[in-house]
């Protein structure tokens, strides 16, 4: 009797210890709900999957392996999952996006390396290793996004930036509501996010905290870059030149005067002893020459 | 009446004299025109076709006529590629920051910069190191590459002005230039430098290519090498060569004047102060006084375990 309840407290405890790793691992990731419901407006079909092997090779498959083939980087922790595996498969669309999208830990971000319809196809090739899947698709009609205007209004009393995005559609002006919103300003290589990522609010604009000390060019712009992305009408960019930066002129790291720089751009003290200096022996050996002359003058008399 | 009889009659008279004057004159041009015409295809069947290079490496054949001079192929131009070398990119001051709390010895780093280059196995632009300061502290992995120093012991020492301080803060080797005294080399308090003691990997295919200051390829025996923060590819608006190859975000370049600095894994922008001020950002030997433009990032909170077979060489620092 004993030995029995002790064996059903071993199999309830290690049961529940899973359970609870499970638990915490998939609470790890931690996805917000509007994110895990998420779907693509991309088919996943044989081509689609195929465009994102080549995107998987690419960019994942050094540390996930071969889906099915359980070949993944086993020295990393935690230990990338197989793709094909349930672990994966059991997620929605939405959560596997917003993983791509994130990242966490030792899984690097590729929310600026691959595209919104990269990383679905992406997704289209992982999906392809589930034959019971079936797709939800979004509705999103990517040919809308034409139709969306974005306003851009900077308030330099609290240094903030407000972003409208409307919709000129046949029956009349929408408001886009709670759409995603980001705003980049343009650097040498690459987007550098002002503020957080936020939603448009009831009236069709979010108001962006824009910070006061970011260099523009000589004369203080800025290209701002707006990353509209609504449910019905898809991602939508808008680029536009702002004079809200810190003008930046600032000289050529070659230009003071230093013992490495060039002749002309030397010390002075250095140019200054130098010159001086061959001067001096000049002077010694004209002085010389002419003593030597005015000898052998004594000597011809 | 009679007036208005007449005047038809006499403009009929006028106008039949301009038509014909019209139509003459018209027979004329198109004569001539059509003349031309022939004579320049005639001229065309001469031969005047050229063979010409598209940059898609597609050899066409065309009309010596029809081809239009936009510019000479400038990489090809020595003049042109040594006077782009020295000048740099204005209005930049690049950075890099190197994180070590990411780095696991991956060494794709150094493939890529070797690759780049054209360098032997042993010679390296960037090595990562293993290191560890003392008995108590953790061992690390360090990729260093050249400081890209603001105020350069190794240019002081030139006595050819071959290596020399571009406006945009790299500094640079000009092969052309270089008598290969060294001096650089023992100057250097990070060695960062290299010398082609034997005739350089891949002389032979690099032969008829023309020297680029900003890629020091080709190599030249008796030259120094050394880093040069890939300084063709920032031209192109690209990240480093090192940089684009890391796997697990160690590296991050921008430009300062832009305080902002990229990662080469993620393609992440953030602003360089407040990376260097939340991670406790540092320069290697400040005491020389040598203004590196290479900023590292501690190792705390490693991301990857360092490897029991790298201690020993670790331990030699101590």
């Amino acid at each position: 009797m004993i030995s029995t309840n002790k064996i059903y407290t071993t199999i309830v405890i290690a049961v529940f210890t899973v359970l609870l790793s499970f638990q915490s691992y998939s609470q790890n990731w931690d996805i917000p709900a509007n994110k895990s419901s998420k779907n693509s407006y991309i088919p996943f079909n044989n081509e689609t999957a195929k465009a994102g092997e080549a995107i998987y090779t690419k960019n994942c498959q050094s540390c996930h392996g071969n889906p099915g083939k359980a070949n993944s980087l086993k020295t990393l922790k935690p230990v990338p999952p197989d793709l094909s595996e349930k672990q994966t498969q059991s997620r929605t669309d939405g959560d596997l996006f917003y993983i791509i999208t994130t990242g966490r830990v030792v899984m690097p971000s590729f929310k600026i390396v691959l595209s919104e319809e990269e990383r679905w196809k992406v997704i289209a090739f992982i999906r392809s290793y589930n034959k019971s899947y079936v797709q939800v698709l979004s509705k999103t009609d990517p040919s809308k996004s034409k139709l969306v205007k974005i306003v851009l209004d900077f308030n330099a009393k609290n240094n903030k930036i407000r972003v409208y995005a409307k919709a000129n559609e046949a029956s009349g002006v929408v408001l886009l509501k709670d759409a995603e919103i980001m705003l980049f300003a343009n650097r040498y290589f690459g987007k550098l996010q002002i503020d957080k990522t936020l939603t448009t609010n009831s009236e069709g604009y979010a108001d962006f905290n824009f910070p006061k000390d970011l260099p523009g060019d000589k004369t203080g712009n800025i290209d701002i870059v707006v990353n509209v992305n609504d449910e019905l009408y898809g991602e939508i960019e808008h680029q536009e030149k702002l004079n809200i930066g810190i003008p930046t002129d600032k000289p050529a790291l070659n230009e003071q005067r230093a013992i490495w720089n060039t002749l002309l751009k030397a010390p002075i003290w250095i140019i200054v002893t130098y010159t001086s200096l061959i001067l001096l022996v000049t002077l010694v050996l004209l002085y010389i020459l002419n003593t030597l002359r005015k000898l052998k003058k004594i000597g011809d008399k | 009446m009679s007036e208005k009889e007449e005047s038809p009659k006499k403009k009929s008279r006028r106008e039949f004299l301009q038509d014909v004057g019209i139509v003459g004159v018209g027979s004329i041009l198109a004569g001539s025109a059509i003349f031309a015409g022939i004579n320049y295809d005639k001229k065309k069947k001469l031969g005047d076709r050229i063979k010409v290079l598209t940059a898609e490496n597609e050899l066409l054949e065309i009309d010596k006529n029809d081809a239009t001079k936009v510019g000479k192929f400038k990489s090809q131009d020595l003049t042109f590629l040594q006077k782009q070398g020295r000048e740099g990119i204005p209005g930049k001051r690049w950075v890099m920051v190197i994180d070590l709390s990411k780095c696991r010895n991956a060494r794709k780093c150094m493939n890529a910069c070797q690759g780049a280059h054209h360098l032997r196995p042993e010679q390296h632009h960037i090595n990562v190191l293993k290191m560890q300061e003392s008995k108590n502290t953790p061992p690390y992995y360090m990729p260093k590459p050249c400081q890209h120093c603001d105020n350069p012991p190794c240019v002081a020492v030139c006595p050819v002005d071959a290596t020399f301080k571009r406006p945009d803060g790299i500094v640079l080797i000009d092969n052309e230039r270089c008598i290969g005294c060294r001096f650089c080399i023992a100057a250097c308090p990070y060695s960062a430098r290299v010398f082609n003691w034997t005739e350089p990997l891949l002389n032979e295919d690099d032969k008829d290519k023309t020297y680029n200051v900003e890629l020091n390829v080709p190599q030249r025996k008796g030259t120094v090498s050394k880093c040069l923060f890939s300084a063709d590819r920032l031209r192109d608006g690209k990240l480093p060569y090192c940089v684009s190859a890391c796997p697990n975000g160690v590296y991050y370049f921008g430009d300062e004047n832009e305080d902002a600095v990229t990662n080469g894994t993620t393609k992440e922008t953030v602003r360089l102060k407040k990376l260097l001020e939340e991670n406790a950002g540092y320069r290697l030997m400040p005491e020389l006084g040598t203004q590196p433009r290479v900023y590292y990032l501690p190792a705390k909170g490693k991301s990857y375990p360092f490897q029991d077979a790298d201690k020993p060489e670790a331990e030699e620092h101590i």
